[in-house]
């Protein structure tokens, strides 16, 4: 009986301050979701909108009624021709050979630099990391014209060269046109985006504890066996972060395939000069890039191009999600 | 004695190897990274002729930049609206990317599915295809139509903009955003997950004490996230300029692009360098400003 009238007394200012305090929340998580799923729309038009478009024939874009649900179909034409004009097989495996496996040697090379600039203190340590700053600030562009006229004869510190006007023989590679060209920058830890992959690693050894490591130097282990036993298989998260972040940017890369390489393009290059080779192969004006008829093959290609990331995306999506919490690339 | 002796020793020793470990990388900077960079510095001032086996460099002085900024028509005309874009994509995204990162560090069903949609874009975004994918899609997002037949159907962003009576460069300003906004989201990618990690690394006691104390929500991101974030933000926006300074949708960086495949390396080199020069400028001024000015504020 009391309770009641407890409850009942206290009803008009307790609860009613409940009331609004929940349908304030209720509203803000209603204002939140039209926020995220308005944003989501925008983020997911375009790729909706690519799908959709490459399994149409052309006479679907006359038909003005449709809009979302694909009625002319012509998927085999579409991605047939996507396939032939971009050769993707030749490309896959370009894209794999150039890009791909030198962001696993990036990712390798970048760890050891890393390890070295958050572990060791040296007294050029300061003008490294300027180094590393600079690195990330510099556009490729700046550089990519004197690398590839370089690439044409390597050469290192000017010794080969020498031994050329000593002797009179020639031992500087020409580097150009092969795979070469996208390695040996990786292998030195100067490829695409490594100053960034870098400074995450770095950020990332910063946070690691380091007295495991200083047992183990205490124990006897030289200092690369401690990054190989030690440091290395507690850093998996970052690796992962790394790795996909190398991959992506290595499988979009159409700049420096397109300088490095004069034919077995990459797919990335293949994709960005798609609309040329469709319109010389099939004789179709790709010039807006609204031709009915091309616009279902190059929306083909789009797909093909984006479909493995993708993939690779889904399969690690959640790690990778999980992991960017953890790294704290921002310090 | 003996003691110090041996410190010294590790202390050397531990040295040495920073330099082992990092030997590699040096060597790379020195042949894939320095070399070239003066190389273009001297192809910024010289003339160059492509010959057999290689090319001949002369120098020839300011010559390229008079070339290129007082006699070339194209140049200033790419350079002023790669650096409009520029300005003004800049906060939006920042601003953009934020409120979304606050959003999605938020607790609430259906985070992990947003999560991913929003990290698509760092899939995305910076290949190639995405400049297909907009030359379709990306040039009448005003109307959010794929093409006219459509647009025709919607309301469209210049008559939401006549409907609220507003004029002049506000107006100008509203409709460009609108239809950029494909654009800009597409390129929060990155940003949104290097928010979402700073705001990960802010203390949870923080909010606790606030809470004790009766702060409102409004005054717990204004006087804890907000300045907690401030490195972050400033991380952000450093690599967000370089980003949009080296995108390959910048009408500049395009161009240039198309002119060194032809074999045009002094003009181009020029063109780069002042390019680089101006955005560095401006963005160590960014820098200066957000140190002097906000960082002082919270310190």
């Amino acid at each position: 009986m009391k309770n009641i009238i407890n409850a009942f007394s206290s009803f008009g200012d307790r609860n009613g301050q409940l009331i609004k305090k929940k349908s304030v929340g209720i509203l803000y998580s209603i204002f939140r979701l039209v926020i995220l799923l308005s944003i989501g729309f925008i983020i997911i038009y375009p790729l909706i909108y690519t799908i959709i478009t490459s399994l149409q024939s052309k006479y679907a874009f006359l038909n003005s009624t449709r809009i979302w649900i694909p009625t002319e179909f012509a998927i085999v034409e579409n991605y047939k021709a996507a396939l032939d004009a971009m050769e993707y097989v030749k490309s896959f495996w370009s894209t794999f050979k150039n890009e791909l496996l030198s962001a696993g040697i990036e990712v390798a090379s970048c760890a050891i630099v890393a390890y070295g600039l958050a572990r060791f203190d040296f007294k050029l340590k300061k003008v490294y990391t300027a180094i590393l700053f600079l690195t990330i600030l510099v556009p490729d562009m700046m550089i990519i014209i004197p690398r590839m006229l370089n690439y044409s004869h390597l050469d290192l510190f000017g010794i080969l060269g020498l031994i050329d006007k000593l002797i009179g023989v020639d031992l500087r590679p020409d580097i150009l046109d092969t795979a070469w060209a996208f390695w040996l920058p990786s292998l030195f830890g100067v490829g695409l985006k490594s100053g960034i992959l870098i400074y995450i690693y770095i950020q990332f050894f910063k946070g690691l504890p380091q007295e495991l490591e200083e047992a183990a130097w205490v124990d006897g282990a030289g200092p690369f066996k401690t990054f190989l036993a030690i440091a290395l298989p507690s850093s998996g998260v970052v690796i992962l972060t790394v790795t996909v972040f190398s991959m992506i940017w290595h499988w979009n890369d159409s700049l420096l395939s397109g300088m490095y390489l004069t034919d077995n393009f990459p797919l990335a290059r293949q994709v960005s000069r798609l609309p040329e080779t469709l319109g010389s192969k099939y004789h179709i004006i790709l010039n807006s890039a609204r031709d009915p008829q091309g616009i279902g093959y190059l929306m083909a290609g789009c797909v093909l191009f984006i479909v493995p990331m993708l993939i690779m995306y889904m399969i690690l999506q959640r790690w990778f999600i999980e992991s960017i919490d953890r790294v704290g690339i921002t310090g | 004695m003996k003691k110090i002796k041996k410190n010294r020793g590790i202390v050397e020793l531990k040295s040495r190897y920073g330099y082992l470990f990092t030997l590699h990388w040096i060597i790379g900077i020195v042949v894939f990274f320095a070399v070239p960079l003066i190389q273009s510095i001297i192809f910024a001032f010289s003339e160059i002729e492509i010959i057999s086996g290689g090319i001949d460099i002369k120098l020839v002085g300011f010559a390229n930049f008079k070339q290129i900024l007082l006699e070339d028509p194209n140049y200033e005309k790419w350079l002023s609206s790669s650096a409009t874009s520029y300005l003004y994509s800049l906060p939006l995204i920042i601003l953009l990317s934020m409120t979304l990162a606050l959003i999605l560090n938020q607790k609430f069903r259906g985070r992990l599915f947003f999560r991913a949609l929003y990290f698509l874009p760092v899939i995305i975004s910076t290949g190639a295809v995405m400049n297909l994918i907009f030359k379709t899609t990306g040039s009448d997002m005003s109307g959010m139509g794929v093409s006219d037949a459509y647009s025709a159907n919607m309301i469209s962003v210049d008559d939401i903009v006549k409907l609220l009576d507003i004029q002049g460069e506000v107006a100008t300003y509203i409709t460009a955003t609108i239809s950029k906004i494909f654009d800009l989201v597409w390129s929060c990618g990155i940003q949104i997950v290097l928010f979402l990690a700073g705001l990960q690394s802010v203390p949870q006691s923080f909010f606790e004490a606030s809470r004790v104390e009766g702060a409102t929500k409004w005054e717990e991101f204004w006087f804890i996230t907000f300045p907690m974030l401030s490195r972050v933000t400033l991380l952000v926006t450093v690599f967000t300029m370089v980003e949009l300074i080296t995108s390959e949708r910048t009408t500049l960086i395009r161009n240039v692009y198309t002119m060194m495949r032809t074999g045009n390396y002094d003009e181009t080199s020029a063109m780069m360098w002042f390019y680089f020069l101006v955005c560095g400028a401006v963005m160590g001024l960014v820098i200066f400003l957000y140190n002097r000015i906000l960082m002082k504020r919270w310190e």
